[in-house]
């Protein structure tokens, strides 16, 4: 039958032992229990209040929390604008269109890099390729695809976004030179900061570090070449930032608009070059190498400076590929290589004027006149005229239109080598003229004094003599050669190139001064000599001179000569060649030519003004290993001149930057 | 053949829904509807699928909780205490030789395909087989030395299989669980004085020599020996900032920005009280941890009135079991104890602690429903 059975009839075991109530014993386990629970949860609650107290006052979690999800990113500015004296955008920020991945957004990565190889008309190896390079960054900011997108493209991409999951097409500011290879040399390129860059910005104590910061901005670009990067400060802006909201892997979830400051463009650039002119120079080097600098005898105004061969420095902007890079840097033509003013040349018989003046100024009479029969002899042995023949007597005019050695040979011994250096340097070689871009060499304008200093040895008649054809130890740039041009040009002013007409810190440059020491009438008898060179029958660069330009009578402007023009004054030039020994060439020179190397054959010069009836431009030309300056340097130059003379460009009126600016400000 | 009175026992089928204790029902919907709430919050706003989960879970496990704590009244839980206990301890041992691993862990048994964790069973199971132990147990013998090795043995072999699977918390629970019972069942003072001096011992010891690396690195931050805010430390460093920053009404529902950037790591499992906190405040959490206390009281009723040992110990022994989820969550959130992966019963998303604490609820319910009955000594035996 049923027995109830309670806990507290115990059964009888173990009687020695207490007796024990196990209700009693929960009850008050139970109660203590629960008391130390309810201490617990004090505790907990009385810890959060704690946390939230110390916050209140210090505001340490709240600005943790903040810290945590604000983030200060950079907007790099716009970059100033390059333009040409009329206004041609040479340098530009322009949109790039790209394509990129998000690899946490894409499903499938491989058949969706493969979707977008399909529409871009790409092969399965680039998609193939595509995937890696995306798999080596973070999965969660867009990971570049193919940058350089068309606008067809960009376009096709974009509509078939919804489709493409991960997939994103986006536009980025990039810096694009229009013109690509014709202003490679002056304006040059901007790149992503280097790793020496930004330790370069550590240094600096006090603004090193956010400096360092800033360049390591994967938008951040800087100038590295050519009036990019000797003119960084002005071009680059001031940068803009804001204040977004980030999550903890760093991906931007939203922005703080009021905190938003705006970048500021940075300062244009008008150039003193003129497009159309700077082009038709870079095309008539054809495959040949050198420079070319036309510059305006008045005020100094560089209207071409070109180095061929170019180089594209859009190659440069998003990082060069190792063969681009290779390819132009294993040319034995070095199209990296600004000739205009680091590539120093020995002038050659361009040299010849100066010799001249220097004889004159040691006191040579004005009718001095030599007899050449093709040597002449000195310290034991036989100086060449490049005429074997000889030229006969010739004086100072009949010296310059022929290039008569013998008697620059002897107008050199005349007037000795501190004289004739001296003269070089008046006119501008060897001499630094600072036209804004980096890596300009000087040249040099060797002296007895500097033999001595800097070979210790003492200076001989053989040097002076070899002086006399601007050989030897000395050397000058293109640029140099186009200021001795100007300076004979302009009858002896010392005008001074520049580069930039207009930016910040340039100012307008100041009236040439006149050269002392130089007479007038003579520098008109060494002009007239020039003019022989290409004018009169004999002259060495009579091809260069003739220009087919005839002077329109009413509007004075230069005009091809044809049928229509007949009676009209012809428009000349005066100028000098030059053509430079790299190697002593023995038997070859002549007639075995085209056998030589081309790194030892000679370097071809050619300088001139015009026009001639009222000079307003000088122009030089140097082509390395071009043979004669006769026949490849003055070619060229005449094209270059011709164009100038018809374009006029000085007398036309420049842009000016404050105009530039307000047409910008208006598009934009 | 029973040894019960049923006399007292409400009999007819509405009696028993009426009489179901209600506090408790209402307060775990509370608690699931908050989790709800905020697993919507987790999810930036969707409904799916960890709110949609978490609520309708909760509802499957609520009907299966009520319907059993109708129709099971407490002897069959007193007659499968052992057998429960048994096979929980079987499959741990199962666990041990033919366990999953996942994330370095071996916890699971996969039998077909449900993967199953015996740990958890073993939470409910030594509750229950303790309180059947002291039920049965002569009260004068729970004061002698030797009646105290089988519970104790009963303890420490789950606890030492758990904690080589590794499993720390959960080791830890079952440790916790069991000694509450054995201390609710009248363990004698000398013998807790002794245990305690032996646990120091011990904890030092775990500390070289059992401890994995990783745990030791979160003692080490929690002591302050080492700093690390990236480490082992990062965890709790951005649930103090959460906590800190929230002020007394919070950031507001779904505004917290800590927990909406994923700077607050595990937002959804065990950092979620610390989410409540930063979109609710103070006030928010304070209310949470009111409703676990209202809870844990509720369930310290039950088991004050119930008439059996078995009924007393058992709902104690749960609401010991929930008492160690919540002081060590929110403890281990605020930076009070060091970080063991111990979910927030009920709020927290996954299924294994509500099972296993829906389940213990449905013991309570059932305990408080049929309070009357006299625990049976020898009943099944």
């Amino acid at each position: 039958m049923k027995k109830p059975v309670t806990l507290n009839k115990g059964k009888r075991v173990g009687s020695t032992l207490p007796k024990r109530d196990a209700t009693v014993i929960f009850s008050r386990r139970a109660a203590l229990m629960s008391f130390v629970g309810a201490g617990v949860l004090g505790t907990i609650l009385f810890r959060m209040g704690q946390l939230q107290a110390t916050n209140l006052i210090s505001q340490e979690y709240t600005n943790a929390a903040d810290d945590n999800r604000f983030d200060t990113r950079i907007i790099a500015p716009p970059r100033g604008i390059i333009y040409d004296r009329f206004g041609v955008v040479l340098a530009q920020t322009s949109k790039d269109y790209q394509v990129a991945v998000v690899q946490n957004d894409a499903e499938n990565l491989e058949e969706v890099v493969g979707r977008v190889a399909q529409i871009l008309g790409l092969d399965s190896e680039w998609a193939r390729r595509a995937v890696i390079r995306a798999r080596g960054g973070s999965r969660y900011e867009p990971q570049p695809l193919k940058d350089g997108l068309t606008w067809e493209e960009f376009n096709a991409i974009n509509v078939r976004l919804p489709e493409l999951r991960g997939i994103v097409a986006q536009s980025a500011d990039v810096r694009a030179y229009p013109y690509d290879v014709v202003y490679g040399h002056p304006i040059g390129y901007v790149q992503k900061p280097t790793q020496r860059d930004i330790d370069r910005a550590l240094e600096d104590g006090a603004q090193g570090e956010s400096r360092a910061m800033y360049l390591r901005n994967p938008h951040v670009r800087v100038g590295k070449a050519g009036l990019e990067a000797s003119m960084e400060t002005d071009l680059h802006g001031i940068p803009g930032y804001r204040k977004v909201i980030v999550n903890a892997r760093g991906v931007e979830q939203g922005e703080d608009e009021s905190e938003r400051h705006e970048p500021v463009r940075g300062a244009g650039l008008v150039l003193t070059l003129d497009h159309d002119l700077q082009r038709i120079a870079m095309q008539n080097f054809g495959e040949q190498s050198g420079s070319a600098v036309v510059m305006d005898i008045h005020t100094g105004d560089l209207l071409v400076m070109a180095s061929a061969p170019g180089f594209d420095p859009n190659l440069f902007v998003n990082g060069i590929s190792q063969t681009n890079f290779a390819a132009y840097n294993e040319d034995e033509k070095k199209p990296l290589y600004h000739k205009t003013v680091t590539g120093v040349y020995a002038p050659g018989s361009t040299f010849k004027m100066m010799v001249g003046i220097a004889a004159k100024q040691a006191g040579v009479e004005d009718n001095w006149s030599v007899s050449c029969n093709g040597g002449f002899a000195y310290g034991g042995r036989v100086f060449h005229c490049w005429r074997a023949g000889g030229h006969g007597r010739v004086n100072l005019h009949d010296a310059i239109k022929h290039s008569c050695d013998v008697y620059f040979y002897q107008a050199a011994l005349r007037a000795g080598p501190e004289k004739i250096a001296a003269v070089a340097r008046a006119f501008g070689l060897g001499q630094h003229f600072n036209v804004n871009v980096p890596n300009i060499r000087d040249g040099l304008i060797p002296d007895p004094t500097w033999w001595q200093e800097n070979r210790h040895e003492q200076w001989t008649g053989g040097l002076t003599v070899n002086y006399g054809i601007g050989q030897g130890a000395m050397g000058i740039t293109p640029l140099q050669l186009a200021v001795m041009a100007a300076r004979l040009g302009n009858n002896g002013h010392a005008v001074v190139p520049r580069l930039v007409r207009e930016g910040p810190n340039i100012s307008d440059p100041p009236q040439a001064p006149r050269m002392e020491g130089i007479e007038a009438e003579f520098l008109a008898r060494v002009r007239d000599g020039m003019h022989g060179v290409c004018n009169e029958p004999g002259g060495t660069a009579t091809r260069a001179g003739a220009l087919d330009l005839v002077r329109h009578p009413e509007t004075d402007a230069a005009v091809p000569a044809g049928p229509e023009t007949r009676g009209w004054q012809p428009i000349q030039i005066a100028g000098k060649t030059g053509t430079a020994q790299v190697r002593a060439l023995g038997a070859n020179r002549g007639r075995h030519y085209s056998t030589i190397e081309w790194r030892y054959r000679d370097n071809a010069l050619f300088c001139c003004f015009g026009p001639w009836h009222e000079p307003r431009y000088a122009c030089a030309v140097v082509v390395e290993h071009g043979g004669a300056g006769s026949a490849v340097a003055g070619p060229i130059a005449r094209e270059i001149m011709r164009a100038t003379l018809m374009r006029d460009p000085s007398r036309r009126t420049a842009a000016t930057l404050a105009q530039l600016e307000a047409n910008l400000a208006r598009n934009a | 053949m029973t040894t019960l009175s049923l006399a007292t026992s409400p009999n007819t089928l509405f009696d028993r829904f009426a009489k179901l204790n209600w506090g408790i029902i209402t307060i775990l919907i509370a608690l699931a509807f908050i989790g709800v709430l905020m697993h919507f919050s987790v999810s930036s706003g969707a409904w799916t699928d960890m709110p949609l989960k978490h609520g309708i879970r909760f509802g499957v496990l609520l009907v299966v909780m009520i319907l059993s704590a109708m129709f099971v009244d407490t002897r069959f839980w007193l007659a499968i205490a052992y057998p429960l206990y048994a096979i929980a301890l079987l499959l741990l041992v199962g666990v041990e030789v033919a366990g999953a691993t996942r994330m370095g862990a071996t916890r699971w048994l996969e039998l077909g395909p449900i993967s199953l964790q015996p740990s958890e069973l073993m939470k409910v199971g030594i509750v229950l087989a303790l309180a059947r132990y002291y039920h049965q147990l002569d009260p004068r013998k729970t004061g002698t030395v030797l009646w105290v090795i089988p519970p104790f043995l009963m303890i420490v072999a789950p606890v030492a299989l758990v904690m080589h699977q590794p499993d720390l918390g959960t080791s830890l629970m079952i440790l916790f669980a069991g000694i509450c019972v054995m201390f609710l069942g009248g363990l004698l003072w000398r013998i807790i004085a002794a245990g305690a001096i032996v646990a120091i011992g011990g904890a030092v010891f775990a500390y070289f020599g059992v401890l994995h690396e990783y745990q030791r690195q979160r003692v080490d931050v929690f002591l302050g020996i080492t700093q690390d805010p990236l480490g082992a430390g990062y965890h709790v460093l951005q649930s103090k900032i959460a906590i800190g920053s929230a002020g007394l009404f919070g950031r507001g529902w779904m505004q917290g920005t800590q927990s909406q950037l994923d700077f607050l790591p595990e937002k959804h499992t065990d950092f979620i009280f610390t989410m409540i906190v930063e979109e609710f405040g103070l006030l928010g959490g304070a209310l949470v941890l009111f409703l676990f206390g209202a809870l844990l009281a509720f369930t310290m009723q039950v088991a004050y009135k119930a008439r059996s040992l078995f009924g007393k110990l058992a709902a104690g022994g749960i609401a010991a079991t929930l008492a160690c989820y919540v002081f060590i969550n929110t403890a281990m959130v605020i930076g009070l104890v060091p970080v063991v992966g111990i979910p927030l019963p009920m709020i927290s998303f996954g299924g294994t602690a509500m099972v296993t604490l829906m389940a213990g609820y449905a013991i309570v319910l059932s305990v408080d429903l049929h309070r009357d009955q006299h625990g049976a000594r020898g009943w099944l035996w």
